[in-house]
């Protein structure tokens, strides 16, 4: 049986959780939550953690020297730094509006790379 | 570009400026001047390459240039004016104002109104007056960010980000996506600063050494910064000694506050709350100087981008009515007093006439606490912290159960259930 | 490496040095000035409280020093020296603040004393007037004593008018130029520099700090220095109005001074705690700001650690400080000719003027031929301040050159045309850049214009941002470019 404490990021509480897992890796029991809600937030964060990468990449033939995207849907938490290394790779030029895929399919997780701005120049 | 006939003059183009004058002109006013002193509409949100804004006002995560395009295109397609590069220099009393830029030199204008959105600085090194050496590489991380997302530049790589606002903890995790080792967040309070969500998402996923209840005594390094001693406070925030530790590092980024920017409001003769830290304002975001409104960052600083927006919608809207239609009449002044365990209330005055929103922070974090407004709000809290600003919607109704005709509402925080 | 000569070298570039090149510049001499540090007056000159005429302080102690002579023969040219030259001289006058019988005892001992000197202008003001002339000032203060002398400059904005003036003259400047050696050669000496050597005829030695190391060199120490480390902390300048004279009141404990004063740019300093320190460590320490900030509320109750924006230290460099105060070095040497050391300690910048004219009679003394210079212009003009022109200045300068127009430094309004002149005048990082026109000394402390600073300098100087330094040598403010710690490039 193994622990995991997880902090809860619904509300302003921040409840720290307590996730009991057996040898199966199932979650056998959870404690320190105040509401469902957070017992719900815990259960994915613990199955599979994402976050949204936020990043800047280069430009090229364009006055401002870096340009911002993010991934269209979350990743792996786990892959976020390879994934910023991935991005070291590219380069951008204008025109380009805001929404525009930047890089389909990062890394093969399906999520595209998408711009945040439009460059225009 | 004519400078005569201004309805309403925005001062600043953030989250705040844009959102005031689209308002203003969804109101009514018809020449509607932005005045921004960079190259471009959006103030701080293009550095702000990270996501969480828009998460109430749009329903989306959206990213700071995101959030940004969305108003750009509203306010051209409302054909609202814009001056780029240009500093306001001047306010005075009776809303004249000088602005300056390269391409018409002074510029002057007397608008019917005009909405302060000036935003926010941040506290410096100079401000804190921690002890050591004048290298180079001490940043705010407001400026820090600017030159990471925007011009393309690293400080340095090993960095200690002294302070855990949000700001600190965002450029924790950017700097470790760009390849930077963040040796440690300094924080002096035993609790983060910021949202608990950047404490997760930026220090615990990128496993960053966060040092609750430490200060920096003292910055070595003559020429940069070679390292940090760091120690743990008491109670009373004094560094103890003995508990001193050096922390080898190359650049030390400060994350310790920010300040609302009134210096044109002061020229103004706008009376500034010390407490919120800007303009003391009433429900419609007026302050004591008829005409000239507030909303946003610079009337005191917000956790969420989304409240900012709104805010100075008001600050907008009241504005364009004023153009409009002249002075409103005075209704009748009700002041906000804060109480026991609270730092400020925005607005610091209303006419209790009708709907308003409090914006209210706490001094200090408890838990388990009663919010009180006079005798018509009483409400439990499983927490009150200062990092977290509270909300609270008092309908005019409400407001009418007033007993007496109370000249100041009293806010407190008790504890008790 | 190369090989110069010159007639005269002075060796430092701080506003001793730098009245001496322009005073030698009146004259037909050759004159190279080098200095260690890549802008002027980055040492002590950088580092006090900007206050000049500072007749009555030095009757504090020992009247009959060469000091006291010196800081008076200074006063009645300052102003016409900063009128020349095109630098900001603001006459506020002294008030120093008498609680008590015993501290007004001592006042009266100081008056008579300026006026058995022939020193004129210091008067009792009483309470009433003192009121008038000062609401905000403590109530404490049933008196004070008024000097009306003394009166306030930006030392570093006249050290490099000085050197303008004297390069325009033709002196030859140096910077980034450290002396690491000198060595006698027959009638001349040899100067070892980290820029190559310099054979010269006549030395005078004006290196702040460094005077008696350099002095030691040629076995001329002929006096013992001690490095006094001060603390200065500025206030915000929404509280300029607070005071309009330069107040002081006498400490309360040994080894501090308790002044508060205007600056020219409207600013208010306020200090300073004196400790003795190693040379070269500028570090503040806590304890010490808490002391200063306990002093000045005894002159204005009302001020708090939130009204401070900045701080700094700076070092006087003393003579005989166990004596007291003490007397200051302007003396050729005994053991070699020609080498002439300067060292004044405090008040310096009020000794300035007087210094350059004595230095030039002690080279003459020792032997260096004058003969005028008919080319000499005393006038210097200054690069404009555009927050302090008229609206019609403005147009003109825009007009000409609209980065006069692009405000970059919000605080203390600096346009990108101030800056680009600045370099053009000689800045080549964010000091001196700062130094020069006030951009990074506002309330946001270089927080919103450092980014845009560095890049106009990238620019100007045709060099990459990240090679911008903020100080010179190892100083680079930025030192990757993004992703290059991924492995990626620009």
């Amino acid at each position: 049986m193994i622990e995991e404490k997880i902090i809860c990021i619904g509300c302003p509480l921040g409840c720290e959780t307590t996730l009991k897992i057996d040898d199966q890796g199932e979650v056998v029991k959870i404690t320190g939550y105040k509401c469902k809600e957070g017992r719900q937030y815990v259960l994915e964060e613990h199955r599979s953690p994402v976050r949204v990468l936020t990043a800047t990449v280069l430009t090229q033939n364009s006055a401002r020297p870096l340009f911002p995207v993010r991934t269209s849907r979350p990743l792996l938490k786990t892959q976020l730094r390879e994934a910023a290394k991935v991005l070291t790779k590219v380069k951008v030029k204008p025109p380009i509006r805001v929404g525009q895929i930047i890089l389909p399919n990062l890394m093969n997780t399906g999520i595209d790379v998408i711009a945040t701005d439009d460059l225009l120049n | 570009m004519k400078f005569s006939d201004v309805d309403v003059a925005v001062i600043g183009s953030g989250p705040a400026g844009m959102a005031a004058a689209i308002k203003a002109k969804e109101e009514g006013a018809e020449h509607v001047l932005i005045l921004e002193r960079q190259e471009q509409l959006g103030g701080l949100l293009h550095q702000c390459v990270h996501n969480g804004f828009g998460l109430l006002y749009f329903g989306q995560d959206l990213t700071g240039p995101e959030y940004a395009c969305r108003f750009v295109e509203k306010i051209r397609d409302l054909g609202i004016e814009v001056l780029l590069e240009t500093m306001v220099t001047q306010i005075s009393f009776d809303r004249k104002l000088t602005a300056v830029n390269s391409r018409e030199g002074p510029i002057h204008t007397q608008p019917k109104s005009i909405v302060l959105a000036m935003g926010c600085r941040e506290r410096s090194r100079g401000q804190l007056s921690i002890p050591g050496t004048r290298p180079a590489g001490i940043f705010t991380a407001g400026t820090a960010q600017r030159l990471v997302n925007v011009e393309g530049f690293i400080p340095g790589k090993k960095v200690v980000i002294l302070g855990s606002g949000d700001i600190g903890m965002i450029m924790a995790r950017r700097l470790s996506l760009e390849g930077v080792e963040v040796k440690a967040v300094i924080e002096i309070l035993p609790y983060v600063g910021g949202l608990i969500r950047n404490e997760v998402q930026c220090l615990h996923d990128f496993d960053i050494p966060l040092y609750l209840e430490y200060t920096v005594t003292q910055i070595h390094g003559e020429q940069r910064v070679e390292a940090v001693t760091i120690a743990r406070v008491d109670k009373n925030k004094r560094p103890v000694d003995g508990t001193e530790q050096n922390i080898e590092c190359d650049t030390l980024l400060l994350s310790v506050g920010l300040i609302p920017e009134n210096e044109l409001s002061r020229m103004a003769g706008v009376a500034l709350d010390p407490l919120a830290g800007g303009p003391v304002v009433d429900e419609r975001r007026e302050t004591n100087v008829p005409g000239i409104f507030a909303g946003g960052n610079v009337v005191h600083v917000h956790d969420l981008v989304d409240d900012v927006s709104w805010e100075a919608e008001i600050a907008g809207a009241w504005a364009a009515q004023f153009s409009q239609k002249g002075a409103f009449e005075k209704k009748g002044k009700i002041v906000l007093r804060p109480g026991r365990n609270i730092r400020s209330i925005v607005p610091q005055t209303i006419s209790g006439q009708s709907d308003v929103t409090f914006y209210i922070r706490v001094k200090e974090m408890e838990e388990k606490v009663r919010l009180r407004i006079g005798d018509i709000y009483d409400r439990a809290f499983r927490v009150a912290k200062p990092s977290e600003m509270i909300k609270v919607d008092l309908l005019q109704k409400e407001l009418n159960l007033l007993k007496g005709n109370p000249s100041e509402l009293v806010v407190e925080c008790q504890k008790g259930e | 490496m190369s090989q110069m000569e010159t007639e005269v070298l002075i060796i430092g570039g701080g506003v001793l040095g730098a009245v001496i090149a322009r005073e030698l510049s009146r004259y037909k001499v050759d004159v190279l000035l080098v200095e260690k540090e890549v802008d002027f007056g980055w040492g002590s000159t950088k580092t006090n409280m900007c206050i000049v005429c500072q007749g009555g302080d030095t009757l504090e102690f020992r009247p009959e020093y060469h000091r006291t002579k010196l800081v008076w023969d200074s006063m009645p040219l300052m102003e016409p020296l900063c009128q020349e030259l095109d630098v900001p001289f603001k006459r506020v006058g002294e008030l120093a603040l008498i609680r008590n019988n015993e501290e007004f005892g001592k006042f009266q001992k100081l008056k008579s004393k300026a006026e058995k000197l022939g020193l004129a202008g210091h008067q009792f003001i009483d309470q009433d007037t003192l009121r008038q002339m000062e609401p905000n000032v403590t109530r404490e203060a049933i008196a004070a004593l008024y000097d009306p002398n003394i009166a306030i400059v930006d030392p570093v904005r006249l050290t490099i008018a000085l050197i303008e003036n004297a390069g325009q003259n033709g002196v030859k400047v140096m910077r980034e130029n450290e002396v690491l050696n000198i060595f006698q050669k027959g009638n001349q000496f040899e100067v070892e520099t980290n820029r190559g050597s310099i054979k010269c005829r006549f030395i005078v030695n004006a290196a702040g700090t460094s005077v008696d190391k350099i002095a030691r060199w040629v076995n001329s120490d002929d006096f013992v220095l001690y490095p006094i480390r001060g603390y200065v902390g500025i206030l915000d300048k929404n509280l300029g109005d607070l005071i309009k004279h330069e107040i002081h009141m006498r400490p309360d404990a040994p080894g501090q001074m308790n002044i508060l004063t205007p600056s020219v740019h409207g600013n208010l300093f306020f200090g300073t705690t004196m400790q003795p320190a190693r040379r070269g460590d500028y570090s503040t320490t806590r304890r010490i700001a808490q002391i200063g900030l306990q002093n000045v509320r005894k002159i204005i109750p009302d001020l708090s650690e939130k009204d401070i924006i900045n701080s700094f230290a700076g070092f006087l460099v003393f003579r005989n400080w166990e004596v007291g105060w003490h007397e200051s070095v302007v003396q050729a040497s005994r053991k070699v000719s020609r080498f002439i050391s300067i060292c004044i300690g405090y008040p310096g910048v009020s000794a300035a003027p007087a210094t350059g004219r004595e230095v030039v009679e002690l080279l003459r003394r020792e032997g260096l031929r004058l003969e005028s210079n008919p080319k000499f212009s005393p006038f210097r003009k200054a690069s404009p301040n555009f927050s302090k022109l008229s609206e019609e200045q403005q147009k003109e300068l825009i007009a000409q050159d609209s980065r006069y127009g692009h405000v970059v430094c919000r605080c203390e309004t600096v346009t990108e045309g101030e800056i680009v002149e600045a370099v053009r005048r000689g800045a080549t990082t964010l000091d001196g850049i700062k130094f020069r026109t006030r951009a990074g000394m506002g309330r946001c402390q270089g927080g919103f214009c450092t980014p845009r600073v560095t890049k106009i300098l990238g620019r100007e100087l045709g060099l990459p941002e990240d090679k911008i330094t903020k100080k010179g040598r190892e100083s680079r403010i930025l030192l990757y470019k993004a992703k290059e710690l991924l492995g990626g490039e620009l």
